[in-house]
């Protein structure tokens, strides 16, 4: 695995920026400034967000291992994870809450001892790759939304707690490439989530999760400018969806911006119907759609594993590489007992234990905080976070940018990475 | 340790050998001179009547970043034939079309193949292509960075900076990005489309920064010679599939006046409008121009039928190519003010006559254009098809009687319309050689690949010479990569990690300044963040980085 990288040879400028990376949502901040605290936590300086507070506020897990309770050191753990994974029927390695590296020795591992592959928030990046093979999109990025976008139609997008800094970042930002457009720009938010006291500049158009569908297909249709009776759809008149289908043809650069996460089940179709619109407009102006999305190192996994498998997840190592989006979800494979052996991975500390899982005894956890019942599990192995504990890269929401993560404290905690390749070694 | 291949028939046009029978030996992972009689032989090898190249050097493939990625997320239906092999890698399989980064480096070295060049790495997804690449075994690897959309430059072009600024951005994109050489996609085109410009032909300007095509390849070219670049500026032109683009490539050609470019998947640029239905062949045209024009280079981007997907960074013509997308869907980009990406899959059919004319173009090309050592062999993968089918390719140009049998396989009026079946030349081995090793070493720079020089490093190919040559080329007998065998009877026997080959030209740093403020101002990420460092490439000790030292001068 790639070490800290020292500063290159070949350029005269030193990478020394007070600034520091955000690897706690897949907007990947990269201009935070923290400050130490004494017990080994960060405190925000500048440009943090609730979220970004809220887990730098967290201190280091104390780097000690247990096997079913018991301390144990880290080769010791690696042993016992191992022989739980050899003996497995079906060992599933799921939450792949990891950087890059992390996948890496996560796909290695899995096809050595025939496990399934899912992510914590893989139902969301499921129904994501499901658009991208059933009709495909047109997208876009975090910088062209910013020089770009004279409209951005957020669509279920929650500033208030998920994404906070989108707004610094793309909606408002000091400058921009074409800066007659950015005076004018435009932001809607058609959604249910209220936030207008910090943001009261953007325009709301109120709408339910449950609404949601029925209201982009109106929508859909006038943008087409197909026949449409009734005068109110889900809430909102016809008056105001007409207009804001205007405002979207008329502008130079419509950004449909959406988080699948909050979209509920019918996920699929709503940000199929975005495309649709994004494709209409396309016909005769210009438009692309982002979702925002991807945290806890989803966005990584997504990548990493299509690259080295052809396949975005949700995927069974054994004689043959089976992709199986429905089937191979974690959830359903937890609920059924067809997976008799976890290993679930979350190296930022956010979702440390599964639920569904029963059998505690046949679970691994590498975490980077104690799980509850951390005495019934297996084996229990804390790591570092990516980013605080140790270098790593990972991928941004709009799966262009990978970005460099540099070390922050030294606590002695493990990477994923490493501790898989000691697990890989025994198996 | 020396190795001797004995009693092979070498074919090695860069030291002027074609078809002689030599000894080879090789030591560590080099070749070298025979050794004296004190020295012992440990291993001899008889490999008599055999045919002996150098490795295969691949300058034009898409096997890394972000839209080849996209093509394979899309494309689950093309990897479902999988299969693990567990006794040899890879142990997965996968469709050729867009397959994942181990399956792609596995392919082309039982192929016979040792490096391969990403040409289209966006800047801004530089760190993604090279952990993609750094997980693609077998072949040593570089990418060409992707500029001439970017909104930093178009800027500069619009403020009439001085060409010097120009170089020295280039200059810091190379480092920073690791890049190799430099591309230009649809040179202001992809940031047109961005502002909704449909088209660009050569001398029409970006609608916002009012730049031309014209003046963005001749400052790109410029300042690539200036660096003292191996490879030329690497163009993918206006007007990429458009009926009538034959004259803009000619355009292009003498808008160049002298200055050396690399023009690639040229048969996507050949095209005139004669006819009923509008669409003819302009290869001859193209080759003429070519054939009198020293400083021009080309590979040709052959179409084969089949299934494939394209995937470019040029969405303006993408957009429009989607229509005809097979399966219908497909994905379209536009990318952090850097460039965009189109990704369409597609089915070439011999039955349509548009599709059945693009092959006889690019063949055509390959037959009319003279000096092999300004013409690769490339299908522009997978955008043509897949390189799994350079082994036919091959055949079809070594074999006037195979070519004709195929010939009378297409639309019939594509046939007609073509001058194919007149074209009598048959490639030799030696223009194989040539046009396969190496010709794209000697214009990628790459001094010890393409050629079996004493010196050279050991990157051999051994063939069992058969009079079918698809069969031939399809399955070396022996491979071998730094001196070591990497495939026997087109089988992987030893997994080795090849070398990132990047271009460290001088620049004034200067301009980073610049680049800091424009990134603070307009960008999502620092400066400093999208810098791949050189450890990254070094991937922990598995990776190895290999500074181009050879310069325009050669």
């Amino acid at each position: 695995m790639p070490s800290e990288p020292t500063p290159t040879k070949h350029l005269a400028e030193k990478i020394n920026r007070k600034a520091t990376v955000c690897p706690f949502c897949a907007l990947l901040c990269d201009d935070l400034e923290v400050r130490r605290l004494p017990d080994d936590s960060f405190a925000i300086q500048r440009n943090g967000c609730s979220r970004a507070d809220t887990d730098y506020a967290r201190p280091p897990a104390i780097p000690q291992p247990l096997i079913g309770g018991q301390k144990a050191d880290f080769e010791t753990a690696c042993i016992a994870a191992a022989r739980l994974l050899r003996n497995a029927k079906q060992p599933l390695i799921a939450g792949l809450g990891t950087d890059v590296d992390g996948m890496r020795a996560v796909i290695r591992l899995a096809e050595r001892c025939g496990a399934v592959l899912d992510h914590m928030h893989g139902e969301t990046l499921n129904a994501l790759a499901g658009i991208l093979q059933s009709r495909g999109g047109y997208f876009t990025t975090l910088s062209e939304i910013r020089n770009r976008a004279d409209l951005v139609l957020l669509v279920g997008v929650d500033l208030g707690d998920r994404y906070e800094n989108f707004v610094r970042l793309c909606l408002k930002p000091k400058f921009g490439l074409h800066t007659h457009r950015l005076k004018k720009r435009h932001v809607i938010d058609l959604g249910a989530r209220p936030f207008e006291s910090r943001h009261p500049d953007i325009e709301r158009i109120r709408c339910s999760t449950k609404n949601l569908p029925e209201t982009l297909n109106r929508l859909l249709a006038l943008v087409r400018d197909a026949p449409l009776s009734g005068s109110s759809f889900g809430g909102i008149s016809r008056k105001t969806l007409q207009a804001l289908a205007t405002k979207m043809h008329k502008s130079a650069y419509c950004a449909m911006v959406f988080t699948p996460a909050t979209m509920g089940n019918c996920r699929e179709t709503t940000v199929s119907t975005i495309f649709d619109i994004v494709d209409e407009l396309n016909r005769a102006g210009r438009a692309a759609g982002l979702a925002l999305g991807g945290d806890d190192g989803g966005q990584s996994a997504v990548v990493t594993c299509t690259w080295q498998t052809g396949y975005p997840l949700r995927v069974r190592f054994g004689e043959t590489i089976e992709y199986d989006p429905r089937g191979n979800a974690f959830g359903k494979l937890l609920a059924s007992g067809e997976a008799d052996t976890l290993l679930w991975i979350d190296s930022f500390g956010r979702n440390s234990s599964p639920r569904q899982f029963k059998k505690l005894d046949n679970a691994i956890v590498l975490s980077a905080v104690r799980p509850k019942h951390v005495d019934n599990l297996g084996v229990f192995i804390p790591v570092g976070t990516p980013g605080i504990d140790h270098y790593a890269r990972l991928v941004r929401t709009d799966s262009v940018v990978t970005l460099p993560l540099h070390t922050i404290r030294r606590t002695g905690l493990p990477s994923v990475a490493n501790v898989l390749a000691g697990i890989t070694a025994q198996t | 340790m020396v190795i001797r291949l004995k009693g092979g028939t070498v074919f090695d046009p860069a030291n002027g050998i074609d078809g002689e029978m030599r000894d080879i030996y090789i030591q560590k992972d080099q070749i070298i001179k025979p050794p004296d009689q004190n020295q012992a032989v440990d291993e001899t090898i008889d490999i008599t009547g055999r045919v002996v190249m150098p490795a295969g050097i691949d300058l034009h493939t898409h096997i890394g970043g972000g839209k080849v990625n996209i093509a394979r997320m899309m494309l689950p239906e093309n990897h479902a034939a999988g299969r693990v092999t567990q006794d040899q890698h890879p142990h997965w399989e996968s469709g050729h079309i867009a397959p994942p980064a181990p399956i792609a480096g596995y392919r082309y070295a039982e192929m016979g193949y040792v490096a391969c060049f990403e040409p289209a790495m966006l800047p801004t997804n530089a760190r993604q292509t090279h952990m993609e690449l750094a997980d693609t075994p077998m072949i040593d690897k570089g990418a060409y960075a992707l500029l001439g959309n970017d909104d930093f430059l178009l800027r500069a072009l619009r403020q009439k900076r001085d060409p010097a600024f120009i170089r020295d951005y280039i200059g810091w994109i190379l480092h920073a990005s690791q890049a190799l050489a430099i591309k230009v996609v649809n040179p202001g085109g992809i940031s047109a489309f961005k502002f909704n410009q449909r088209q660009l032909d050569l001398d029409e300007r970006n609608a916002v920064y009012g730049v031309t095509p014209r003046k963005i390849l001749l400052a790109l070219s410029t300042a690539v010679e200036s660096l003292g670049l191996a490879h030329p500026l690497h163009i993918h032109g206006c007007n990429l599939g458009v009926p009538g683009n034959v004259n803009t490539t000619i355009s292009t050609i003498t808008a160049l006046d002298g200055i050396r470019a690399h023009l690639t998947h040229l048969q996507f640029h050949s095209y005139g409008t004669e006819g009923d239905r509008n669409f003819s062949s302009g290869a001859a045209e193209i080759a003429e121009i070519v054939n009198r024009s020293p400083n021009i280079s080309l590979d040709v981007g052959q179409i084969m039928f089949g299934r494939t997907v394209t995937e470019s960074g040029d969405v303006m013509q993408q957009f429009k190519g989607s229509e005809f997308a097979d399966p219908k869907k497909w994905v379209g980009m536009d990318i952090e003010c850097d460039a965009g990406c189109g990704v369409v899959p597609f089915r070439y059919k011999s039955r349509s006559f548009v599709n059945a004319l693009q092959w006889a173009i690019g063949l055509e090309l390959f037959l009319l254009i003279d000096d092999p050592w300004r013409i690769f062999l490339t299908t522009d993968h997978p955008n043509g098809a897949p390189f799994t089918s350079y082994p036919h390719l091959i055949r079809l140009l070594m074999d006037r009687s195979f070519r004709r049998d195929m010939l009378s396989t297409i639309h019939a009026d594509a046939a007609a319309a073509s001058h194919l079946g007149s074209l009598a030349r048959e490639y030799t081995l030696y223009e194989i050689a040539t046009i396969t090793r190496a010709a794209p070493a000697r214009s990628l720079g790459l001094t010890e690949f393409g050629s079996l020089g004493i010196g050279d490093k050991a990157h051999i190919t051994v063939y069992k010479d058969q009079p079918n040559r698809e069969k031939m080329f399809a399955k070396p007998e022996l491979v071998f990569k730094d001196g070591s065998i990497i495939v026997r009877k087109g089988r992987i026997v030893n997994e080795v990690w090849g070398a990132t080959h990047v271009a460290r030209p001088d620049y004034d740093r200067g301009v980073e300044r610049e680049l800091d403020r424009y990134f603070d101002r307009y960008m999502t990420l620092h400066k400093d963040n999208t810098r791949v460092t050189d450890d990254e490439i070094r991937d922990g000790g598995r990776g190895e980085l290999v500074i181009n030292e050879a310069t325009t001068s050669r």
